[in-house]
């Protein structure tokens, strides 16, 4: 493995995405309204009292905090490596002495400073206007946060391998935005998994999109139980390996394919 | 010893295309039913290029350059026979291989497109274990031999399409690769630029001794770089040797200009010329024609007898129009 090289290639990144950081304030300024639109609804139907054994305080804490996480995990592997599929750009990465998962890690981290530059700001403002209540543990924090990188590998991985069918399907990007939705839906964005209902609840602990944004946000929120958290990260971790596990093999089906017919 | 030379034995590729009718049913058939067709690209090709030796690979559109290209740097999997690069099979993609290989694409771009060149070049130097001065004192270089200082702090973007090209070669021999890979490098370039470029790799290839195989579609890039060609058509090899020889391969035939002092018409094409005399271009007292070599004496003096000639000049047939031939022929 080439570090060195790895790491140039990051902060060239870095500083060519900050050339167009207006864009992507604009991009996580997008990101941002599902849940703040949840937040608003929520907590406005919990008015003083409380909606599922949440109360007005907890929803806007829940949100701030999804807000956060959302972006950090927020992989955008999906769309850049499938562009340079159909673009053909690919061939330089082939060309050059350097793991090709470099070339996706440096467009992700770069863009992540790049979003949370603009986040985090947002985020404290409107915790200054909401007033947020948070009652958590240094461990359930702690847990929170390996949570919250799994998580981020979760998505990484699990939009890489999504990507990767570029290589067969020349709009692959369209299950991009079939994936994106389903986000929306298991993920703890349109209503915290505690509070859907029987089978849904069943089916959103079981698919990988729980564990892409809302579980950290639970641990630190939502008095989850021992047993929960420890299902969870069970179920966060098997995801994981099947997402990195799709993603090499088709890596290397990918590239065989791609070298048997041409860029 | 190392090996140190290209080795190219029965290499061809044939690619499998899905092929389908116009109209809507065919397409709807085509979802369920997928019809493929093998289409050979490249016929199995023979040829070594000695260490130091630049080459062009030249051909029609569709005759199987880049696909022939792709294969020598690892993109593309040939469908059966041999590549030997310097010890290397490129489908294997080692890093030492693509280490001591670089390929330029005239059509595609390598920077970093909203950073200045330098930060891209210093990227590259990173990516090639290149320690920080020697990778300085090898930009410095690069940058003298192709006069481009003034262009290293600006966005590529901002950069015309000829000094783009000059930061794609310096970001492509950074790491001064063994052997250069050039597909269409002067592509859509002034002829000052052109020119430049040209100087630029002959003197690259004497100063480092790196091995130079380029396809291009200007005779110029060629007559000027490569003593050697590879004639390509129809994915087989046509012609292997210097180029020179080229005109030898089809018929040998020599051009006349010839300049009246008055004006005179020869249309339709007078009886004294020989058989083989074709008039190429009439234009007030200028007359251009084509003759087989052999009748070109013959030509020549029933010209002087016939015609009130103030000028008259017997030239070799330009590259250009060899190739043009031999493309149109299809076959010597």
């Amino acid at each position: 493995m080439n570090h060195r090289g790895g790491f140039a290639l990051i902060k060239a990144t870095w500083f060519s995405w900050m050339q167009y950081r207006s864009f992507f304030f604009v991009l996580a300024f997008g990101w941002m309204i599902p849940p703040l639109v949840a937040l608003f609804v929520w907590s406005a139907a919990a008015g003083e009292g409380s909606l599922g054994g949440f109360t007005r305080g907890e929803f806007i804490t829940y949100y701030l905090v999804l807000v956060l996480v959302n972006q950090i995990t927020y992989a955008q592997v999906n769309w850049t490596v499938g562009d340079i599929i159909r673009e053909g750009t690919l061939n330089h990465w082939l060309l050059k002495p350097l793991s090709a998962i470099y070339q996706a890690l440096s467009s992700e981290l770069a863009g992540k400073v790049v979003y949370l530059i603009f986040v985090i700001p947002v985020g404290l403002l409107l915790a200054i206007l909401l007033k947020p209540e948070i009652q958590t543990t240094p461990i359930n924090f702690v847990l929170s946060l390996v949570a919250t990188l799994f998580a981020w590998g979760l998505r990484f991985a699990w939009g890489f391998w999504l990507a990767i069918l570029a290589f067969w399907i020349t709009r692959a990007d369209s299950f991009l935005a079939l994936q994106d939705s389903l986000v929306f839906i298991f993920s703890g964005m349109v209503a915290p998994i505690p509070l859907l209902q029987g089978s849904l609840q069943q089916i959103a602990n079981i698919l990988p999109f729980r564990y892409m944004v809302g579980f950290p946000v639970e641990i630190l929120v939502y008095d989850l139980s021992n047993k929960a958290i420890l299902f969870g990260f069970l179920m966060q971790l098997t995801w994981l390996a099947i997402a990195v596990l799709l993603s090499r093999t088709l890596w290397v089906k990918g590239i065989r394919h791609y070298s048997a017919v041409g860029g | 010893m190392q090996f140190s030379k290209i080795e190219v034995k029965q290499l061809h590729k044939t690619y499998h295309v899905p092929q389908r009718e116009a109209g809507f049913k065919a397409s709807v058939r085509s979802l369920f039913r997928p019809i493929y067709q093998d289409v050979p690209a490249v016929k199995p090709l023979d040829f070594v290029i000695e260490s130091g030796e630049m080459v062009a690979l030249i051909g029609p559109n569709g005759a199987g350059k880049t696909t022939t290209l792709k294969m020598l740097t690892g993109l593309l999997h040939p469908s059966g026979g041999d590549i030997n690069i310097f010890g290397f099979n490129p489908s294997e993609r080692k890093p030492a291989f693509l280490r001591s290989i670089s390929m330029v694409l005239g059509n595609k771009s390598q920077m970093l497109w909203d950073i200045p060149p330098l930060d891209s070049f210093f990227v590259l130097a990173e990516i090639y274990s290149i320690p920080k001065e020697e990778a300085v004192s090898r930009i410095n270089e690069l940058v003298e031999m192709l006069e481009m200082r003034e262009i290293l702090k600006k966005p590529v973007r901002n950069l015309s399409l000829g000094e783009r090209m000059k930061c794609e070669l310096v970001a492509s021999l950074l790491h001064r690769p063994k052997v250069l890979f050039l597909d269409e490098p002067t592509l859509g370039l002034d002829i000052n630029i052109q020119n430049r470029l040209r100087h630029f790799i002959l003197e690259y290839n004497h100063r480092y001794g790196a091995t130079v195989l380029l396809t291009s579609h200007y005779m110029a890039d060629i007559e000027r770089l490569c003593s050697r060609v590879l004639l390509i058509h129809h994915g087989e090899l046509l012609y292997d040797g210097q180029l020179s020889g080229l005109n030898q391969m089809i018929e040998p035939i020599k051009m006349i200009r010839v300049t009246l002092s008055q004006q005179n018409g020869v249309n339709p094409k007078p009886d004294w010329l020989p058989a083989s005399a074709e008039i190429v271009s009439q234009e007030k007292q200028h007359l251009h024609l084509r003759v087989a070599q052999k009748e070109a004496a013959a030509c020549t003096a029933a010209l002087l007898h016939n015609l009130p000639v103030a000028d008259l000049i017997v030239e070799d047939p330009p590259l250009e129009t060899v190739i043009d031939r031999i493309y149109q022929d299809g076959d010597l």
